[in-house]
């Protein structure tokens, strides 16, 4: 059998069709990637262990939209980058530790913090009336004592849109870094809110004045999820 | 050929007549303060709302205009004072009354920092542009003989935006400033596509930065201009 002859025009039209197969297959990429301030609040006078787990410095959310592409984006040094400045303002000492078991014979410290991102969703608009980019999600804050006990586990949510100007990628990347400085901010100001917190506190022999916050930020009550808004439907 | 010219002429002239902006302006200043030299203002957009957000570029155009020229005004950069002010200045806890605003001054740190910024006066900015209509369609075509476009394609936006200026310093809500600018862009296609595109949203940047110099810079209240064709 011969094979039939790849003149110009047969090459040409073969690259074109593997160009644009490959760019099809690729998918959407995004890093999300920024600078975080840290926040403009009272230390708590405390000296707490700080504990990133591996999950967190390595997140990467996939989603295989259908109509779309599939979907890649890394969060793990944007959520370590907005964590650990946000930390170093909401106390006095932070300690950077690698598990909870090394705090057990650091009598420094007087409390460990864990943060997690649990969920993750986000919606890129179809039609021309939509034109937010909107991200969704939810850290899951954990306090110990140093001997290991839990003080609390507190859901944190964050929500943040972008208009969709010009490409996708780049509107994710805005409105996951509004999400994340959202969720940031909620913690620090309703952190010391939380009655475990305040109990530990006082425990301690830190009493944390009450922080008062305007009223579109809720009192903190019970540790249900803080948020701005719900999940994206 | 004169009467062929007479025609085109006259076939194109009610199409560049539909195209404009109409403005609309009302400013209301409640106060006769001005802005002192050394003093910053800074231009924020109110993000609090689901369904719009002023454009992060149409405020960075109204900073840059406030900024430009032989009167420019010393503005501090919108990002840069949310990051000096984080977490306060967030969708979620920004002020959104000057009651508000006091209570947040009234935090640890928050009115130091603010008058480490330089800024007095702080200017938000509340509203969208957005494609309120549109119609009419082209056609293209392309043969052995040659390609074309035919016909008429026609969208209307509207840009409306409320600013509201607050002195930090009194914690004062000064007054505030309403735009709406509507503009009608057209593209008839006669073999090829001829745009005859308005910008409203450029216009109420402009509009909208004259305005607010001359709010931040004069004393006396104002009276409501009239409604007025541009463009």
């Amino acid at each position: 059998m011969s094979l039939l002859p790849l003149d110009r025009s047969r090459l040409r039209f073969l690259a074109v069709a593997t160009a644009v197969c490959l760019a099809g297959c690729g998918g959407s990429q995004v890093i999300v990637e920024s600078t975080f301030p840290k926040p403009l609040v009272e230390a708590l006078p405390v000296s707490m262990g700080v504990v990133i787990p591996d999950e967190l410095y390595n997140f990467i959310y996939t989603e295989d939209i259908p109509d779309q592409s599939l979907w890649t984006i890394a969060l793990g040094d944007a959520n370590v980058a907005m964590l650990a400045p946000l930390f170093e303002g909401m106390f006095r000492q932070t300690t950077d530790i690698d598990s909870l078991a090394v705090a057990a014979t650091d009598s420094s410290l007087d409390g460990v913090i864990e943060p997690k991102l649990e969920k993750f969703e986000f919606d890129v608009p179809q039609g021309e009336r939509d034109k937010f980019v909107e991200v969704w999600l939810q850290y899951q804050i954990t306090v110990y004592e140093p001997s290991g006990a839990t003080i609390i586990e507190w859901p944190v949510s964050g929500y943040g849109k972008s208009e969709l100007a010009r490409d996708a990628e780049d509107a994710v990347q805005r409105a996951a870094i509004v999400a994340m400085r959202e969720a940031g901010a909620t913690i620090a100001t309703k952190f010391s809110e939380q009655p475990q917190i305040k109990e530990w506190l006082g425990g301690i022999g830190h009493d944390a004045a009450p922080v008062t916050v305007g009223p579109q930020a809720a009192a903190g009550g019970n540790p249900s999820a803080e948020s701005a808004t719900a999940p994206l439907e | 050929m004169e009467r062929l010219r007479l025609i085109g002429i006259a076939a194109a002239l009610p199409l560049i007549g539909a195209c404009g902006v109409t403005a609309r302006l009302e400013p209301y200043k409640q106060t006769n303060a001005v802005i002192s030299a050394g003093e910053h203002v800074v231009v924020l957009a109110r993000k609090q709302h689901s369904t719009h957000e002023a454009e992060e570029d149409f405020v960075q155009c109204i900073s840059d205009g406030l900024a430009d020229g032989k009167h420019g005004l010393q503005v501090h950069s919108s990002k840069d004072f949310e990051d000096k002010m984080y977490p306060w200045f967030e969708p979620s806890t920004a002020p959104l009354s000057t009651e508000d605003l006091t209570v947040l001054l009234a935090r640890p740190g928050v009115a130091e920092q603010v008058r480490e910024t330089g800024v007095r006066y702080v200017v938000w900015v509340d509203g969208s542009t957005d494609r309120v209509a549109s119609g009419g369609g082209i056609t293209c075509a392309a043969g052995v003989g040659g390609a074309g476009c035919m016909g008429l394609a026609w969208w209307e936006d509207d840009s409306r935006y409320d600013l509201t200026v607050w002195d930090v310093k009194d914690s004062e809500n000064e007054g505030t400033i309403y735009a709406d600018y509507k503009g009608r862009s057209v593209m008839p296609a006669i073999v090829i596509p001829i745009p005859l595109i308005t910008r409203p949203q450029n216009h109420a940047c402009k509009g909208l930065t004259d305005q607010l110099r001359q709010f931040l810079t004069t004393p006396e209240g104002y009276s409501s201009p009239a409604t007025q064709a541009a463009g």
